[in-house]
């Protein structure tokens, strides 16, 4: 399992964060003697770490060459400065990325992903694979894959995602905002229409693996996972 | 030699009344023969002309001086070739203090201005620490109550940036990292992290920008400048309209980047004035937190990136802005820079 240092001297932040980082399968361990970061680093032995600039005694530019000293291992800023100078600063300190407060988690565990795998290697043994299980039901988010009983089905990105929301919130409605927002990205800005398509899409996936009216639309506020499915593994 | 002859007629008349007023007193003594009255007209008029000649030679620097003020006080107090006179010199003296008094005055008062835009940066930073506890804190809720804290912090987040921003504009010629900026990268960014906005007032933005279209300026300045434009954009698109356009085309020399809204457009009477401070507008006035700062800071922030900015607008059918950048002459910004 891959294992996160988080030097922040916040304590809602990096709880927050440290919830979150468990939640899709990291080991988060975070550092609390901001004099001896450097001596926690190799006691701790993580595969990266996310490193606050604004710290107590020393800055987190400090610790990052610090570090860089005794290891290669990936070193994420997050910082509340938003300079281009700061970004440029994190770099030459011997920095791997840059992320700006406030920030969305998707963005924090796309960059942690990425760099975990350059560092690493997609070889690199890997932290538990995400997976969604509903009533015998599950979805693998990484493989874009969901199966039911011993049927499985590739499914498309945006269909995955869809999927992994309806799942997540399940038994309750998830709003068109929010599906909305979970399926942006840079190139594709999924409008009301847009989503209709991928919600018909994802419907006829389901009814291949013999699931039927799952995806109910809630009038006037979004859609909802209802369990139509027999659950056979049980 | 106006100032001069101005400063020194009470002197001639005073002494012309004198003169006249001794020749009557002689013409009335009988004893005193016509010219004795005319010698004593004739001596006193030339010890005048000479005190007047006297007077304007040796201090004719000093009146030219006073006439023509030098634009800076520095070449007063480097002249030190002429020797002067006891009234220049104290007048000089009198000013050196003056100018070291002032030029104190204007350090501490600098020194005020630098200490309190320390002190926003700081803060504004300082502030995000809370904003960010919240948005990770609210970040997988879904119920309504939560949408509206979202968009609130949003809207602090949009706050604090506009402060540091309106901070760091005093200090811009030291902030700022001139640049080939990918343009259809920036907006792709952009958008996506503002989906929110767009998702949540139901605009959506359409991107007519060719890849790897590049422009030369300030990628961190330039953001801010689109952000605040395609904020209105939307703010005055919901309801109204669901589509925002964002495109970049080519007008002679010049790379223009529009952004177009059918919103509600901006009154004829209005449009004129967008870019003054504080300047809200009847659309302001329909529309809370309207501050009028935005637009202000766009123009000043474009001027000295160097890039034009323009706006049209009907009322009822929307506004274009247009941002016209000199991608040819790349060393224009650099020395803008110098």
């Amino acid at each position: 399992m891959d294992r996160i240092m988080i030097v922040e001297d916040d304590p809602k932040i990096y709880t927050l964060l440290k919830e979150q980082l468990e939640k899709y399968g990291y080991e988060a361990v975070v550092a609390d003697d901001f004099d001896r970061i450097a001596d926690q680093f190799t006691q701790i032995e993580p595969n990266l770490v996310l490193l606050d600039v604004n710290l107590p005694k020393f800055d987190g530019f400090y610790w990052c060459r610090q570090i860089r000293q005794i290891s290669t291992c990936p070193i994420l800023f997050i910082s509340a400065r938003e300079g281009k100078m700061e970004q440029v600063m994190a770099l030459e300190h011997g920095a791997d990325d840059y992320i700006t407060k406030p920030f969305d988690y998707e963005i924090v565990m796309a960059k942690i992903a990425s760099h975990l795998r350059r560092a690493y290697g997609s070889y690199a043994p890997k932290a538990t694979e995400r997976s969604l299980s509903l009533h015998g039901l599950t979805l693998l988010p990484e493989r874009l894959e969901v199966s039911l009983a011993d049927q499985s089905l590739e499914l498309l990105r945006k269909e995955s995602l869809l999927l992994e929301v309806l799942m997540e919130r399940y038994p309750r409605v998830v709003s068109r905002d929010r599906i909305l927002e979970k399926l942006w990205d840079e190139n594709h800005f999924v409008d009301e229409n847009t989503l209709n398509v991928y919600v018909t899409r994802l419907r006829k996936k389901l009814k291949d693996l013999g699931i039927e009216e799952a995806v109910e639309t809630v009038r006037g506020a979004g859609y909802r996972l209802k369990v139509t499915w027999a659950d056979v593994s049980s | 030699m106006r100032l001069f002859l101005r400063d020194h007629v009470p002197l001639m008349i005073i002494l012309g009344l004198q003169i006249v007023i001794t020749s009557i007193v002689y013409a009335f003594n009988d004893g005193s023969a016509l010219s004795t009255i005319s010698y004593v007209f004739i001596v006193s008029l030339f010890l005048l002309l000479v005190f007047l000649v006297y007077q304007y030679v040796t201090k004719r620097g000093f009146y030219a001086r006073l006439s023509n003020p030098e634009a800076s006080m520095e070449p007063i107090f480097t002249s030190k070739s002429r020797q002067f006179t006891p009234i220049e010199q104290a007048l000089q003296d009198l000013l050196t203090d003056q100018f070291h008094f002032m030029q104190q005055e204007l350090h501490q008062a600098e020194n005020r201005m630098n200490r309190h835009v320390t002190f926003m940066n700081q803060w504004v930073h300082d502030m995000k620490t809370p904003l960010s506890v919240i948005h990770m804190t609210i970040q997988d809720e879904d119920e309504p109550i939560f949408d509206s804290i979202r968009e609130e912090t949003d809207r602090l987040t949009k706050g604090l940036e506009t402060v540091l921003y309106m901070a760091r504009l005093d200090s811009f010629e030291h902030d700022f990292y001139i640049e080939e900026v990918d343009l259809a990268q920036m907006m792709g960014q952009f958008v996506k992290q503002n989906k929110r906005l767009f998702i949540r007032s139901q605009v959506f933005p359409k991107i007519g920008i060719a890849e790897n279209q590049t422009v030369v300026s300030d990628e961190k300045w330039l953001t801010f400048v689109f952000s605040q434009i395609i904020n209105n954009a939307v703010k005055y698109s919901t309801g109204k309209s669901r589509t925002i356009e964002i495109s970049a085309s080519m007008e002679q020399e010049h790379l223009v980047v529009q952004v177009r809204d059918y919103g509600i457009g901006i009154p004829a009477h209005d449009v004129e004035r967008v870019f003054e401070p504080y300047f809200t507008g009847d659309n302001g006035r329909q529309y809370p937190a309207s501050t009028g700062m935005g637009l202000y800071l766009v123009h000043e922030i474009c001027n000295r990136l160097g890039h034009r900015i323009t706006v049209e607008s009907e009322q009822g059918e929307g506004t274009s802005v247009r941002i016209y950048f000199t991608n040819t002459t790349e060393d224009d910004a650099y020395r803008r820079k110098e």
